[in-house]
């Protein structure tokens, strides 16, 4: 969602709250203006029964909206969690915290305040003043029913007294009104009247009671007198302040005359009496203040009921705003965590793509937000484990087939290959391998190679690959077992398999390849046998031809009778003897060679042997230096001391006589991981590139002359002790031959 | 309606108006309500006539006027008896059809300065008699004791049609738990049935 939408939403939001907010304010306020305003208006009103319908028809809309708000949310609560809606258990505890925060104090105020409301009425209504005022109004009625029962009596007297006046005789009026005057002076009243039936026939007057006319009492006093006997009231006289009291007496009729028509009206005296003003304000304002405080008292339950119930509506109306606002609060809480343990929901079954849309801009918003980055970031490292993925997959099809290929390759190869894990365990040994050990893969796969080759023979192969001097890099050795009762000769070359590169490089394991060198040393000592062959035969005609000559010479000599005979048999002799001895020499080296026993380690201190040698040839050729350049920790060496002489002997032979003046030959010793390196160098001529294949063999020589076996013999000799000799050239000029061979032990 | 119930004076609620505090209160007003109503007031048998094209109705309410009524007079204030006439048509085996309705309000106002009290009448709104008297059973006797009232127009109403009227009176109310209004008030009482009288 755009930033701007998402602004113009937040504050749509706060609008709303801040709207509700100062709508419930409004409310209130004017709540509170009717209920001030209340004081003033008259009970009746406010206790008005369409008003407390209304009241309570209004709290019962507030109470079903507060049940329906609560019970709604509750129930898609309950709802929720049975459907075990993520995060639904949070919002139950929050909304259940709000609404309890909300809901229990406004309750208890409730019932405290409807408790002291009712507290308050039942204190107004028993008051001691009750009593007052009632005894007051008592008083006051008392007074008009004395002045009433007063004037009764006195116009009772009066009709008395006129009893004996014709009314209609115009000559008894001056006496008759003279007579009322006195009654009227007599009884203290302000003014008497007399009437017959409603017809006014005369009245007097008390001249200091103010009235400027007569009091008219009106017609329904006079026909309630005719009916009952008497009647009195009370006007307000025309022009004076205060009150009149009328009381009126009928004069009694007999039955007769009252069934007459025709028969003259009753007659009816009116007497007056003035209230003085003061005195009647007083009483009615005394009968008034009773009045008001009866009516208050009959309107005392409706009253409490209209106050209980406006109480009610403000606390249902502050139970509906607390409530939803809590909710609404809930809301803006428990959306943001409920949409956000949706998307950890969505994300953890893999929908990567969710992203959670919920406004908010607190620290739910920050969370929100970091979650949308983070599900981002998942998704784009998604994308690159999936790219990786297919890279790896293809690449492991690739090393499947390159594996397969080399299983192939090595199941097929001549070579014998045997690789020992990290552990020290064969994992893999070709067919090759198990051909040239005669062994069989169960007895080779998953074992060490001392418990694999346990036997004398094919330790010779585990002490190889324990060897500690290939740790780092590779090395060959030319092994001979007796397998199956044959000598076979092997090729090992080990090598380290290695983990890392520089300073973290670590071993995990080795590789031994196996080449059977049994066939090809035999073709090859066939073809030095044949060469040898060919040599000796070449050897032996040389000497064969001057004996054959010198033989000729004789016989020709004898034929011939030549004097010189003698000188001639004997020179002939001479150079037959000398060529058979040649012969003989030939035949004995040829032998020694043949001979040649199996070397018997002993031990030897190789720097004394190397010394002793060397004193044979030193200042033996003038202007070649022989020196020695020997390990001063050599240790003692397991070996046939004399064939290692023997060798020696050969070598220095050929180098002094290679070297011309000024020239060095040098023998130098070391160990190095187990095994003695002797090197043999000189600067002399050196040896020609084709030549060096061709040194070890039998009757091989470079010189022109000398058996050619001096080097065969040394060969002969490093080979049976295990060792190698390599022909190397000697910068700047001349050869270095280096022997290695074996410290052994006493074992070996 | 509310209009012709405003000020003080008896205000007539409007049915949905009673219905519902009464529907909404607890349970238990409800099932007090009628028995309350058995033991309180009632209407005595409604006497018909018939004069001209107007129906004449008297009758009186029993037992209505009670110690609430009374103080509340004597204390001044406007009170009120409310009689709510209903005429029907009887069918057999059927629900009465309701044909008019008219209603008779009956308002004593005691003034104590003066010590009378004045009654007035108004039938269907209107005023149709105003009375004073001077004690307090003259005007329980005024507000109790009904008629004959001229109460219904029944022009046009076939002659054949057996007819009833229905009387129920409103005293006013009272205050369950001090909270809720509740109307006092009787059942219906029905008339015996009758005719409009004319050719058959």
């Amino acid at each position: 969602m755009p930033l701007r939408d998402k602004l113009l939403r937040h504050r749509k939001d706060n609008r709303l709250i801040v709207g509700a907010l100062v709508a419930l304010l409004l409310l209130f306020t004017t709540l509170f203006y009717f209920v001030q305003r209340g004081r003033d208006l008259p009970p009746e009103l406010v206790t008005n029964r369409v008003l407390l319908f209304v009241l309570w028809y209004a709290n019962v809309i507030l109470i079903l909206t507060v049940l329906f708000v609560l019970l709604r949310n509750v129930f898609k609560l309950v709802i929720e969690r049975r459907a075990r809606v993520l995060g639904s258990t949070f919002k139950f505890k929050l909304v259940a915290t709000y609404i309890g925060l909300s809901l229990i104090p406004v309750l208890l105020l409730f019932g405290i305040a409807a408790e002291l409301l009712q507290g308050s009425f039942d204190r107004w209504f028993n008051t001691p003043l009750a009593p007052v005022l009632a005894r007051g109004n008592a008083v006051a009625q008392g007074l008009y029913d004395q002045i009433e029962k007063t004037d009764l009596r006195d116009a009772r007297r009066v009709l008395r007294e006129i009893q004996g006046f014709d009314l209609r005789r115009a000559q008894d009026r001056p006496r008759l009104t003279r007579h009322l005057q006195d009654l009227l002076s007599e009884l203290g009243l302000d003014v008497l009247e007399v009437y017959e039936g409603t017809e006014f026939v005369f009245a007097v007057i008390n001249p200091e009671s103010g009235m400027g006319s007569l009091p008219d009492p009106g017609r329904d006093l006079l026909e309630q007198a005719a009916a009952a006997g008497n009647a009195a009231t009370v006007d307000t006289p025309p022009g004076i302040p205060g009150r009149l009291m009328l009381a009126a007496v009928a004069a009694a009729r007999p039955a007769a005359a009252k069934r007459n028509a025709e028969s003259r009206p009753p007659v009816i005296v009116v007497a007056g009496s003035r209230i003085d003003a003061r005195l009647a304000d007083q009483r009615d304002t005394l009968v008034r203040d009773y009045q008001t405080y009866r009516q208050l008292e009959a309107q005392k339950d409706d009253l409490r009921a209209s106050h209980l119930l406006i109480f009610l509506m403000v606390t249902l109306l502050i139970l509906l705003g607390s409530s939803w606002a809590g909710l609404y609060l809930a809301r803006r809480v428990t959306v943001p965590i409920q949409a956000l343990a949706e998307g950890t929901r969505r994300i953890s079954g893999g929908d990567l793509g969710h992203r959670v849309d919920v406004e908010a801009d607190d620290e739910l918003g920050v969370l929100v937000r970091s979650f949308n980055g983070m599900t981002e970031e998942l998704a784009s490292n998604k994308a690159e484990l999936e790219r990786g993925n297919r890279e790896l997959v293809s690449t492991n099809q690739r090393l499947a087939g390159e594996r397969a290929l080399l299983a192939a390759v090595l199941e097929n190869v001549a070579a014998g290959v045997v690789s020992v894990d990290g552990d020290g365990r064969i994992f893999l040994c070709n067919g090759a391998a198990l051909e040239m050990l005669r062994q069989a893969e169960d007895a080779v796969l998953g074992r060490r190679p001392d418990e694999a080759w346990a036997d004398p023979e094919r330790a010779k192969l585990a002490a190889l690959l324990a060897g500690d001097d290939e740790a780092g890099g590779a090395a060959a050795r030319e092994v001979q077992l007796v397998l199956g009762g044959e000598w076979k000769t092997f090729e090992a070359k080990v090598t380290a398999l290695t983990r890392g590169a520089g300073d973290a490089e670590t071993a995990r394991g080795k590789v031994l390849v196996l080449e059977d060198l049994t066939e090809l040393i035999k073709a090859q000592q066939l073809a030095a046998w044949n060469e040898a062959a060919r040599r000796i035969a070449h050897e032996i005609k040389n000497p064969l031809t001057p004996i054959r000559l010198a033989a000729e010479r004789l016989l020709n000599k004898q034929r011939q009778g030549d004097p010189e005979l003698g000188a001639a048999i004997e020179q002939g002799v001479e150079i037959i003897v000398r060529e058979v001895l040649n012969l003989q020499g030939m035949v004995d080296e040829f032998s020694r060679y043949a001979r040649m026993p199996r070397p018997l380690p002993a031990q030897v201190d190789l720097s004394r042997l190397v010394g002793d040698t060397l004193n044979l040839y030193r200042n033996l050729k003038p202007g070649v230096e022989v020196d020695s350049d020997l390990d001063a920790a050599l240790p003692p060496a397991w070996l046939d001391g004399e064939q290692i002489r023997r060798a020696l002997i050969n070598l220095l032979d050929n180098a002094v006589e290679a070297t011309d003046a000024p020239g060095r030959v040098t023998v130098a010793a070391r160990t190095d991981n187990g095994h003695l390196e002797i090197q043999v160098a000189d600067t002399g001529r050196g040896i020609a590139p084709e030549a060096k294949d061709k040194l070890f063999l039998p009757y091989y020589s470079t010189k022109g002359r000398g058996t050619g076996m001096g080097l065969a013999i040394v060969h002969r000799i490093v080979a049976d002790h295990q060792g190698t000799i390599r022909v190397e050239d000697n910068l700047p000029r001349g050869t270095v031959v280096t022997l290695e061979l074996p410290t052994g032990t006493e074992s070996t | 309606m509310w209009e012709r119930g405003q000020g003080v004076r008896g205000a007539r609620l409007p049915g949905l108006m009673r219905a519902i505090p009464a529907t909404l209160a607890l349970a238990g007003v409800l099932l007090l309500a009628p028995q309350a109503r058995a033991a309180g007031p009632r209407i005595s048998p409604i006497q018909v006539a018939v004069d001209g094209d107007r129906l004449l109705a008297a009758f009186a309410l029993r037992d209505g006027f009670d110690d609430r009524l009374r103080k509340r007079i004597e204390s001044g204030l406007p009170t009120s008896i409310l009689y709510v006439v209903e005429l029907h048509r009887d069918r057999k085996r059927w629900y009465d059809l309701r044909l008019q309705e008219n209603t008779l309000e009956v308002t004593t106002m005691y003034d104590a300065v003066a010590r009378a009290y004045n009654v007035h009448f108004k039938l269907d709104g209107k005023l149709i008699e105003s009375r004073t008297v001077h004690d307090l059973k003259a005007a329980q006797e005024a507000m109790t004791e009904i008629g004959p009232v001229p109460v219904f127009q029944i022009t046009g109403l076939p002659h054949e049609w057996r007819l009833l009227l229905k009387v129920r009176a409103e005293t006013g109310s009272r205050n369950l738990l001090s909270l809720i209004p509740v109307t006092i008030g009787t059942d219906w009482k029905e008339s015996p049935k009758f005719r409009v009288p004319g050719t058959p």
